[in-house]
């Protein structure tokens, strides 16, 4: 925990202050376009309602030649101002207006609204005429008042805001901290497990939406307490298997000590170095399972499995051939497997010397390689005594010897065997050979793309 | 002394049999718990080793059964499973020893004198009678502490006697004790031993109950 990571309580805060704010900024800007608006509307009626009188009332009362200047009465007044025009002529006009006509452009702007600058002030002007075209009367008001009010509404909008805004943080900081509660005690739970306990985590009250993570977490130990359990045994059987091989090989050779006949001690000397030969085999055989289950996919390159098995058959004959065995290869010129050449060889290796350790002396073991729609078939069938079908079904069971077989093994090849199908996406089942009556073992592997179609 | 080893790996089996026949031991070797079942029931054995993992009858199934039918023979399990809950399963189902593979043969032969003598009821390693010491681990005999050379069949017969002392063993007892299968036994085998022993140890030593058998008189005097 040394790099800051994102934390979710900021996140969280950060996200409702930050949507609130933003909603409260797009309100205002709706209101202060509305405001501006209404103000607009309003003020302009004002002015032409305003202008409507002063036509009116001039037509009456100011027959004066001199111009007349309306005091100012109102502290709001200087930002308001009129001129009556008589006949060319100022008759009226406010304290604070210019005594020339405030929209200049003759012909023009003999009525409507008009916005334009006196003194370095924006106004709102509106002109209009009597009714016998002799009195132009021009009302304005400066734009910086209708841009004071909407200032004020703004302030009195945004100004809740800046001091809301903090205090939001501050209460969401608590809310949310307090709604982690659950998950921040998960975490607590997890820190101060020991590595080696696996057993779920049992809280109480959590909250549904964390229940799913709970119950992915409660699932993944119960997966690694399995595993675990599994490799655990794996190594006590291993080491226990590997215990009657080394007792075989001590007892041989304290026999060969003892030995004062010739024959006698040759034969224990024999044993012991077959016992060493059988310990060396398990060992590979662990090593091979070892590095099988410890995952990781292997080579896809093509691999001519007539050619590989034309190579282990060679490599076994002379064994049969010792036992009076009849090893024979029947397969096509090549078959092309994607895969590991070496695993595969294992595979073989293994089907082939079972299959003539087990057959018994004198027996015919059979390969066979053959194309089965997208299928590479491999089958080693012998002539020995095959095996029960209660038998079958444990073959799998790492370990597991077939009974009253007088032959040593470790009964790890099939393990090894069912891996190497397995991690190469094959089939694997053993029955009975139909011509050989002994047990047959049938390997599917799918064929490399290309082999497909030129079978 | 007889012995019955049950051990399904066929390279320690042979190792095993061959290497107790060097320490002096008759041993038959049996592959599978049923066989051993069968052969146990079926012949005195002085002491059995016990492998656990065995085809047909697992070893706990195979000593179960046997304390079952009253065998009370001491039972030296020999096994790779050295857990602890193993170990003491294998004692409360009846198993006298405990050792786990691999073994040293001069241990394990020890180890089996050892229970056999306790199930005699002696605790002492060096057997007595009448002057004559006998040593089952060094397989010597001494008569007033001088050394008298058996041969192999002479010291067993004398072995078993002396294991039995107070009890009258029948020829055939004692040809079973004597003999594992496939050794032939000539029909008067063991009265020429006896004469044998009679000869070196005096003619006192071992009774002939006419008709029945042998003993060898318990001895009064406490053992040195």
């Amino acid at each position: 925990m040394s790099r800051p990571s994102p934390s979710l309580q900021g996140r969280l805060v950060g996200l409702v202050v930050g949507l609130v704010a933003a909603l409260w900024i797009a309100v205002t800007a709706f209101v202060w376009v509305e405001t501006r608006h209404e103000l607009d509307e309003l003020h302009d009626g004002h002015l032409a309602q305003a202008a409507a009188l002063l036509v009116a009332q001039n037509l009456r009362e100011i027959e004066d030649d001199a111009p007349v200047d309306a005091p100012l009465l109102h502290r709001y007044a200087p930002r308001v101002a009129f001129q009556v025009w008589h006949e060319g002529r100022l008759a009226l006009r406010s304290a604070n207006a210019p005594t020339a006509p405030m929209v200049s452009a003759p012909g023009r702007s003999a009525s409507g609204f008009e916005t334009i600058e006196i003194d370095g002030h924006g106004w709102r002007v509106f002109a209009t005429r009597g009714a016998e075209r002799d009195v132009q009367v021009y009302v304005g008001e400066r734009s910086d008042a209708r841009a004071a009010i909407l200032r004020a509404v703004l302030r009195g909008l945004l100004a809740p805001l800046a001091l809301a805004l903090p205090l939001l943080a501050l209460a969401g900081w608590w809310a949310v901290r307090r709604g982690l509660l659950p998950l921040r005690r998960l975490g607590d739970t997890l820190a101060q497990r020991r590595p080696d306990a696996l057993l779920p985590v049992a809280l109480d009250d959590v909250p549904s939406e964390m229940a799913p993570m709970l119950a992915a977490l409660n699932d993944l130990f119960v997966r690694i307490a399995a595993l675990m359990e599994t490799e655990r045994r794996f190594t006590a059987d291993a080491a226990h298997e590997l215990r009657t091989p080394i007792a075989a090989i001590r007892a041989q050779a304290q026999v060969a000590l003892g030995e004062a006949d010739d024959a006698a001690r040759r034969h224990a000397l024999e044993a012991t170095v077959e016992g060493c030969d059988r310990a060396t085999r398990l060992v590979e055989q662990l090593l091979t399972l070892s590095r099988l289950e410890a995952g990781g996919a292997p080579a896809r390159a093509p691999v001519d499995l007539v050619a590989l098995a034309r190579t282990v058959v060679a490599a076994l004959a002379p064994q049969a051939i010792a036992h009076g065995q009849d090893l024979g290869l029947d397969a096509p010129p090549a078959c092309q497997v994607p895969g590991d050449e070496t695993l595969l060889a294992v595979l073989l290796r293994n089907l082939v010397d079972n299959a003539l350790r087990y057959s018994g002396a004198g027996a015919a073991v059979q390969v066979r390689v053959e194309r089965h729609g997208a299928q590479a078939r491999l089958v080693i069938a012998d002539a020995g005594p095959g095996i029960a079908e209660a038998d079958r079904a444990r073959l799998g069971e790492r370990f597991f010897r077939v009974l009253g077989s007088s032959a040593s093994g470790s009964g790890l090849g099939w393990s090894i065997v069912e891996r190497i199908v397995a991690v190469h996406h094959g089939s694997l089942r053993s029955g009975s050979s139909a011509t050989l009556g002994g047990l047959e073992v049938t390997v599917e592997l799918p064929l490399s793309a290309g082999n497909v179609r030129a079978a | 002394m007889r012995i019955l080893l049950v051990e399904d790996d066929p390279l320690l089996g042979d190792g095993l049999r061959a290497g107790l026949r060097q320490l002096g031991f008759q041993v038959d070797w049996v592959r599978d718990g049923e066989a051993a079942l069968r052969e146990l029931r079926a012949q005195p054995y002085a002491a059995s080793v016990l492998d656990l993992g065995l085809p047909l009858k697992d070893g706990m199934d195979v000593l179960a059964q046997a304390r079952r039918h009253g065998l009370t023979l001491p039972v030296l399990v020999l096994t790779a499973r050295d857990a602890l809950p193993d170990r003491i399963r294998g004692l409360d189902v009846g198993a006298d020893d405990y050792v786990v593979k691999p073994v040293d043969l001069h241990e394990l032969a020890a180890r089996l004198r050892a229970l056999v003598r306790r199930a005699h009821g002696q605790p002492q390693e060096r057997l007595q009678a009448q002057g004559v010491v006998l040593d089952p681990a060094g397989r010597s005999v001494t008569l007033d502490g001088v050394d008298v050379p058996l041969a192999g069949r002479e010291f067993d017969l004398l072995h078993v006697l002396m294991l039995n002392a107070g009890r009258v063993l029948t020829r055939e007892q004692l040809e079973q004790h004597l003999y594992s299968w496939g050794r032939e036994v000539e029909s008067n085998a063991v009265e020429v031993h006896v004469h044998h022993l009679r000869r070196k140890l005096g003619s006192a030593l071992i009774r002939t109950v006419r008709g029945v058998g042998y003993m060898l008189p318990r001895d009064a005097a406490a053992v040195p």
